[in-house]
Parts: C-alpha cells; structure tokens; sequence
C-alpha cells in the first residue's frame, strides 16, 4: 500500500514538474528578450503592523551581464545596486541575501530557466497573460519568503513576494523599453558595482 | 709536555663500569621520559618568549591559540550549486577524519537568532558607532535612512522585526556586529570571484599543539581531499596554520632520515674502507648511539620536550661525534706495538682540548634567548660528552688487543696528501695568499645579513599562494600584529579602547586595512550605555521625533505607546561585559584578556593590514601597544646575531689564551690561523654566493671554530705521528662534512644555511690543518729541491 502510494506521489511530483517546465519553455519564448530593459516601478508593501501600505516609486534598469540598478525616487530618494555577488546600498555595501542577486536579476531580465534552480514553479499561460508561483526550494530562505507570484505578457508585468511572516509586497512595472545602450548614468552606476 | 694526573691512572675494566652504569640510568630515565608526548612540532615554540613583558607574552598566546587551530577550506566550482555540492562532501570526510572539534558549514543559525534574543532587552543601551553618531548630528538622518530600508526590494528581514524595533536601531546594531558581508546560499555562505563560486568551510583542530601523526592525517587528509574534489570536476583551496606547521615537521623528518641515514652509511663505508673490521665500526656506532641517546633523554628531562628541529641539527651531529673514536682509532696505525693504553696516553691531550672547544661554542648557543638554539646546544653538547666519554672510558677495554697487519689505501693517500699538500702550498704561497685575500675581501664585502624571522620556516610556494587566495576571497582571518589594549580600570580600558578604535575606523576609510575587531566596538561601558539611553531619549523618544515617524508609517496608537512605554522601562537596564561575552561567539570572547591586579587588557585583532606603519603610530595612543610578533622577533634576530658576533670574539680569544698559555702565544697563534682561515672563508663564501646570513650562520661559525681548533691542534700535536693524525682529521672531516653537506640539502632556510656555513668552514680547516706543526719546512723544501 505504502509502496503505490509512494510511487503515485513521486509521479504526481514528476508530471508536475514536466508540466512546470513546459509552461516556462512557453513563457519564456513570449518574452522580450534583450541584453538591456528599464522601465518604471510602483511598489507596494504591506506590513502586517502597519495599518497602511508603504508606498515607492522609482526606475529600474537591466543589463544582462551587469546587474540591476533600482533607483527609488519617493518617498526617500535612494540607489540599489546588485549584482550576482555584490550589493550596494545607501548603507554601503550588503551581503546579498540568497533570494536577491540572481532572482532579481532573472526575474527582470525574463532568465526564467535561471529561476529553477532555486524554485519549485507552477504557471499558468493564457492567450494574453502568463502567471507563475514560484516556491524557494532553500530551507532559509523558506523561513523568510513563502512564495512568489510572476506575472506578464512579453513583458514581467507584475510581482507579488509573499513573506512567511505575512507581509507582502507588490511591484507593477510601467513603461518597459529596451535601449540599444546604456546610458552615461547608468554605466557610471554599474561602474560602481564592478569590483 | 703536560701530563695530566688522570694519564697516570689506567683502569680499563673500572672506567668500562663507570660508563655502563652511566649509561643504564639514561636508559632507566629515557624509558620514563620517551613514553610521553615528547617532539614538538610547533614552529613558535622555537620563539624566545622570556624577552617579553609577561602581558604582552600572554596576550600573544591568546591570538595565536585561535589561529594555530584553524584550517579554512573552500570548495570551487563554477556554479554556486555544484560548491556548496563540492563542501557537502567535504564536511562529511573532514567530520569522519575525527581530527576537528568543529566543522563549520552551515551558518550557525540558532546560535544569532538566540544571541538577538539575549540582547535585545538592553535594545536602549547597545547602539554601534555610526548609529550613535547619526543620532547626536541629525536624527532625521536616521529616520530617512529608515524608510529606504522599509521601501527597499531586500528590507525584509528589517521589515519583519519592525513590530518589535520600530525604530530599527538594534537591527542596526545587530549587523554591525559582522562588520564583513557574507552572502548565503542554503546557508552556507558562498564567496565568489569572476565566473567561480566557493563555499565556505571553517574548522578547528582538536588540539593547538598537534602531535606528528595527527599534522600527517591531516596533510594526506587535505591531499585526498583535493583529489576527490578534482575528480568531481571542482577545485579545493585549504589553509591555515597547521598546514604550515606539518609541511614543516613533514620536511623536518624527512631531513632527519637523508642526514642520519647518509651520514650513519658515509661512516660504515669509511671505517670499513679504512680497518676492513667489524670492531671499529661497531665501537664508533656505540659512540655515536650512547652519545644521541644520552643527548635525547636529557634533553627531553630538561626541557619536558623536544623540537623536531633540533633533531635535524642532533642527526647531523653523528659526523661530530664521530670524531673522537676515529681520532682514537686511527692513531693505532701511528705505532708498530700500539696498544690502548699507550693511544689514551698520546691522543687524551687532544680529545679532551678539542672537546673543551667544542662545549664552549656550544655554550655560547646556550646563552641565546632561543629556546630552540638552547635544545640545539644542550643537545649537541651532551651528545659529544657522552660520546667522548664513551671513546675515553670504554674503548680502552674494547680495544684491547686491536692491532692491524695491513696498511688501508685511505692512509697511503692521507699521507701522500699530508706531505705533498704542505709543499704545493708553500712553493705558490704567494698568489695564491693574493687570491685567497682577494676572494674574503669580495665575499665579505657583498655579504649582508638577513634577519626576518620567517624565514624559519620555508612553506613551499604553492602553500603560500594559496593562503594568499583565500586571504583574497575571505578576509576575515587576523593578520599577526595585533594591539594590546590596558587601563588601570574598565572604563579606563574602554576609553582607550575607543580611542583606538576611532583611529582605526579612520584608517579604514583610507584603506590602510580591511577591517579590525574590538570589544569596545561592540560593548559599550555602563557609561556609554546610560550615554546611549540618553541620546535616545534626548533625540528620538523626547523630541517626539520617533511617535511621528511611527505615525507617518501607519503604526496604530497603541502601538506607538507600547513601544514609549517600553522604552521608558528600560531605562535602568545595564549589560555587563560578561553577560555580553556569554552571548558572543568564540572569536570575539578571544579578545578579553581579563582584569587582573589593577589593570584590564584586550586586544584588537586587524584583519588584511596595508599600510603597517600608519598602525604602528598608533601605538602613541594611552594604553595602546602595537605587538607585532615577527617584526620584534626579527629585530631580536638582528640583536642577536650582533651579539653572536660578540661571542664567537670571546670564543675565540678564550681558545687563543688558553692555547697560548698552554703552548705559548707564536704556536697559539699558529693553531688559531686554521680555524681563522675557515670562519673567514666561510662567511666570504656566504657573500659569494648570496646565501642567507643570520643569527644561524653565527651559530654554525662557532661549531667551525670549534673543529677548526681541533684539527689545528691535532696536526700540532702530532710530532712523528702526522701520518695517522692525517687520517683521523681526514676521516672525521669526511663524516663530518656528509652530515653538514647533507644539512645543506634542507628546504628549511635555517638549515641549509647553517649546513652551508659549516661544510665551507670544515673543508678550508681540512685545507689548512696540515699546514700546521711541520717541524721545518724550509728543509723539507730544500730537500724537495734537490
């Protein structure tokens, strides 16, 4: 009994996962891809102790090789910069927590296929929109992020972070273009970020 | 002639019972002495620790008790997945090699999360530097600081404890506590560099002093090790002190063997070369055996234990201590009816001058602050002791009855040399004195001494670019010079403490080093602490400041007065140094030294040091001293090798009188040219051939001196029976120059130094000894002529 048992999760596991992949292989062929994109945020978080969302807003920018810069304009003006290994804050340089350096970058760079290592995935893909949970398969991280939810069309339009604790945060991502090149602020800032 | 009272005394069968008796208590000793632990392996054991001040002593022994245990590996690959695969595996053997008490991988995650909760009470009184300096210059800094965190895509560990620290000051404090970032991944923290990934492994050994067969576990555990990773298609990186330590005694004993061995092989073949007989080669082996044997055990009695190192030297002792039973042996070819009693008679004189010689060089070792040079001196002089009493009380028995019918080829050519070599020298003295001149001129002219006490030891490069990569990729290990930190109190403590580390912090920013540790950084003193509530208080409680931005965030009223009311509970709270040492991890405790009759002491560890004399000022600082093991030991070594210098004068002006009181000052003066012809050429050799010159070679210049005394005093004394002296000189110089010429194989600085310096004195002595004692050599000259 045990034994079907078993063997039936383990298949349920498996279909899941080729079903999983299958949707990222479909998702990600719709997305732009470009070695660079920036756009617009609108970010969202809400804290459980607070009767009221934090509100940000800002810019982001992509480059394949290079990193994020998220630049917040309000309501306090301030710079982040990250890459795989290093990050770089108001407060100086950060240890890059397990979630951030390649996800962020994945995620805003539509690197789906880089985001399977660390995540357990389900999707779904409709005619106009996709959606995908994303699910840390790392125990630490587990305690810190319970789920993440991905959504968009050629485009990352939409990210939910559901932390274990209860906050959440929410970012839509407004005005995406892909420039052929970086601008002079912009390579000054990753200029930064290079060791 | 001066015939001392013992000549007159022959009791062969007595003084053979007065030696085996001797010898049964070392045997009785050495088998009580022998069963402990008793070689050391350590090379800062080999350090002078009575030249420090006793605080200075013990806090150094504190900062190297943590560092001599720890081995750092990481595991590469080129993704961070297949790293953290790589050391997952690792951990596994390291655990089952049963060598650590600890193994790190995993990020001790329990351990933080209990140590914020045994601090977080004292929330109010604990803040870090930069938050303090926030707060007293512009607290609205601290809250727009504030928001960029909250609003940050990363905010949320700090967002998630916001409920219970609004304000986000011991969230602050907390992470100001790991000054140096770590990123990590399952939580194993990972470092990576351009296109590779390593993750980080830490352990500690069982013990600091590792015993041989542990530090062999642990190199052929490290090799193994590699290769797997290899296999598995990553890359292993390990380093740490111990790893220095067993490729040292690695090496040590590998040189113990090529010396003992080459040298104990070179004497069977000489002796056997020389009587074609069982006897002598047995007899000399007694001499030697009894000589090292008696040398160990005493040693290891007196010391409590014995350095590996002074076994290299004690194995290349075998060519000296040698010497005795040859002399002894060979001047039975000096007489047609030789007889025991009658060699006694004729080489006792000269044994036992020679022998005084060379205990006085070896007294001078014994002087030295070294505790390796003084078991170096202890070593050799007792094994030549027993040696020379082994040759003086028992051969006499032995030897009873030891005569020869053949005439060895060795003595036709000693001979031939001995007579052929003085004239040769004689009819080209003079270019080739000119030569000689021009040569120690040039050679003592380029020669410069050398004085960094690295050079101890000798790790092979690739052990060193190693440890230089992983001081890159993880600079968190403390360099060696630390400071030392007093006050009379503990708050006289902590203020100078904080002082110094203001400096640093300073420093820090102009990149003079990577980082640094110290209490006060993290403790602040009852003071500071009521400092600290106040500035809060003042600041961010009273100003109404706090219930603002807890407002403007959308903190509800309840809350707002919970957490005032909180604060103002605190208000008495006060963390002890203790209580905060109970909560800190074992690198940090390691800084406290403890207050002890009117004074408090810590150290402050510097980690990736680039500027070292932008620290040292430092040291100006009230109750800051700047220690830096190797700099002062290496200055000690330049002390030293002066004042060696000093002692090998007074060697040999001792020698000089005493010769010359014996055989008057022309003849003393003749003897000593030997010896003073080796040393110069010795130290111009050393010039020539840009070798090290330290305190060491001083050391093996007054070994040169003391066999250039002898093989000058035994040609002297020779009169009629040069032919056989000759051969004795010949043959002990021949083993003598196998061990030191071996000794000059070693990877060790030191040794090959040392061995260098007396391969070259012993074979200009062997050169000009049997220029000494021709009774005219004028005549034989003439003779020549015609």
């Amino acid at each position: 009994m045990i034994l079907i048992k078993a063997l039936l999760l383990y298949c349920l596991a498996f279909s899941q996962g080729v079903a999983g992949e299958a949707v990222l292989t479909e998702i990600a062929a719709r997305l732009a891809k470009t070695p660079i994109a920036q756009g617009d945020f609108y970010q969202q978080k809400h804290l459980k102790v607070l009767h009221k969302p934090l509100i940000s807003t800002g810019t982001f920018t992509y480059h394949q090789s290079k990193g994020v810069i998220w630049k917040t304009l309000t309501p306090v003006a301030s710079l982040l910069l990250v890459n795989e290994s290093r990050l770089l804050t108001g407060q100086g340089e950060q240890a890059v927590p397990a979630a951030f350096g390649k996800v962020f970058k994945a995620m805003l760079g539509g690197d789906l296929a880089a985001l399977t290592d660390g995540f357990a995935i389900t999707g779904t893909d409709q005619k106009t929109v996709w959606q995908l949970a994303l699910t840390p398969k790392d125990e630490m991280l587990q305690k810190i992020i319970s789920t993440m939810v991905l959504s968009g069309d050629t485009e990352l339009r939409w990210l939910e972070i559901r932390e274990a604790g209860g906050n959440v945060t929410r970012i839509t991502f407004e005005n995406i273009t892909h420039p052929a090149q970086l601008t002079d602020e912009q390579e000054a800032d990753f200029e930064r970020l290079s060791p | 002639m001066n015939k001392k009272p013992i000549l007159n005394v022959y009791h062969p069968k007595l003084t053979a019972g007065l030696w085996l008796v001797g010898m049964l208590v070392i045997c009785v000793l050495g088998s009580q002495a022998l069963t402990k632990d008793w070689l050391e392996t350590s090379f800062l054991a080999l350090l002078p620790t009575s030249e420090q001040q006793p605080e200075i002593a013990k806090a150094t022994q504190q900062h190297n008790q943590l560092l001599n245990r720890k081995v750092i590996w990481l595991a590469g690959a080129a993704t961070s997945q297949e790293a953290i695969n790589h050391a997952q595996k690792l951990k596994q053997q390291l655990e089952q090699s049963q060598l650590f008490n600890k193994v790190v991988l995993e990020f001790p995650q329990q351990q933080y999360i209990k140590q914020y909760q045994q601090l977080f009470p004292y929330r109010y009184q604990l803040l870090d530097a930069q938050t303090q300096a926030i707060l007293a210059a512009n607290p609205e800094e601290l809250i727009k600081q504030n928001l960029e965190i909250l609003n940050s895509p990363i905010g949320q560990m700090q967002a998630a404890s916001l409920e219970s620290d609004p304000s986000l000051i011991f969230s602050r404090y907390f992470s100001a506590q790991n000054p140096i970032k770590l990123n990590l991944e399952q939580g194993i923290v990972v470092l990576s560099e351009q296109h590779r990934f390593w993750a980080l492994l830490l352990t500690d050994l069982q013990d600091e002093r590792l015993q041989l067969d542990k530090l062999e576990t642990l190199s052929s555990l490290v090799n193994s090790a590699t290769e797997q990773v290899k296999a598995a298609g990553g890359e292993l990186l390990v380093s740490g002190m111990p790893l220095f330590t067993a490729h040292g005694a690695e090496s040590a004993k590998q040189e113990i063997s090529t010396v003992g061995i080459g040298s104990s092989l070179g004497i069977i073949v000489l002796l056997w070369a020389t009587f074609r007989s069982v006897r002598p080669l047995l007899l000399s082996s007694l001499a030697i055996g009894s000589g090292l044997l008696a040398a160990l055990v005493i040693c290891v009695l007196f010391f409590g234990k014995i350095h590996i190192l002074t076994l290299v030297f004690g194995a290349s002792l075998i060519g000296v201590a040698d010497d005795y039973a040859q002399h002894f042996l060979c001047d039975s070819f000096g007489e047609k009816d030789w007889n025991p009693r009658k060699g006694l008679k004729f080489i006792l004189p000269g044994l036992t001058l020679g022998l005084a010689s060379n205990l006085l060089s070896y007294a001078g070792l014994g002087f030295s602050p070294f505790p390796g040079l003084q078991e170096v001196a202890l070593f050799s002089a007792m094994g030549l002791l027993v040696a020379w009493l082994t040759v003086v009380l028992l051969f006499p028995l032995l030897l009873t009855g030891f005569t020869f019918d053949h005439e060895p080829g060795i003595l036709k050519l000693t001979t031939y040399w001995e007579q052929h070599w003085p004239l040769w020298v004689n009819k080209n003295r003079r270019w080739l004195g000119l030569m000689l001149a021009v040569f120690i001129a040039g050679g003592l002219w380029i020669l410069t001494p050398q004085d960094d006490v690295r050079l101890l030891q000798s790790p092979p490069a690739e052990l060193l670019r190693t440890a230089d990569k992983i001081r890159q990729l993880f600079p968190m290990s403390p360099d060696n010079p630390f400071f030392l930190v007093s006050g009379k109190d503990q708050t006289e403590w902590h203020q100078n403490e904080q002082r110094l580390l203001e400096r640093l912090d300073a420093l820090k920013q102009q990149k003079a080093l990577t980082a640094y540790e110290g209490l006060s950084g993290y403790w602040p003193d009852a003071d500071q602490q009521q400092q600290n509530y106040r500035l809060l208080k003042r600041n961010l409680y009273d100003s109404g400041l706090l219930e603002r931005y807890m407002t403007d965030l959308g903190f509800d009223r309840t809350a707002v007065k919970s957490e005032y009311k909180q604060f103002a509970a605190a208000e008495r709270n006060t963390l002890t140094l203790p209580e905060w040492l109970a909560t800190a991890d074992e690198t940090k405790k390691q800084l406290w030294l403890g207050c002890d009759s009117g004074r408090c002491q810590s150290t402050v560890a510097l980690i990736g040091i680039n500027n070292a004399g932008a620290l040292t000022a430092l040291q100006d600082l009230p109750g800051v001293v700047w220690v830096d093991q190797v700099e002062s030991i290496s200055s000690l070594f330049a002390r030293y090798r002066i004042r060696a210098s000093g002692l090998l004068a007074i060697a040999f002006c001792l020698a000089s009188l005493g010769l010359g009181f014996k055989f008057g000052w022309r003849n003393s003066v003749t003897i000593m040219s030997v010896p003073v012809a080796a040393l110069a050429v010795s130290l111009a050799m050393l010039g020539w051939f840009g070798q090290l010159f330290s305190l060491f070679n001083l050391f093996a210049l007054l070994l040169v001196l003391g066999i250039g005394v002898d093989y000058g005093l035994f040609f002297f004394m020779a009169g009629d029976r040069r032919a056989s002296t000759s051969l004795g000189v010949t043959l002990s110089a021949l083993t003598t120059l196998l061990a030191f010429g071996l000794l000059a194989t070693s990877s060790t600085e030191i040794v090959h130094a040392f061995g260098f310096t007396v391969t070259v004195g012993i074979v200009t002595a062997l050169l000009c000894a049997p220029l000494i004692g021709l009774k005219d050599i004028q005549s034989s000259n003439t003779m020549e002529r015609r």
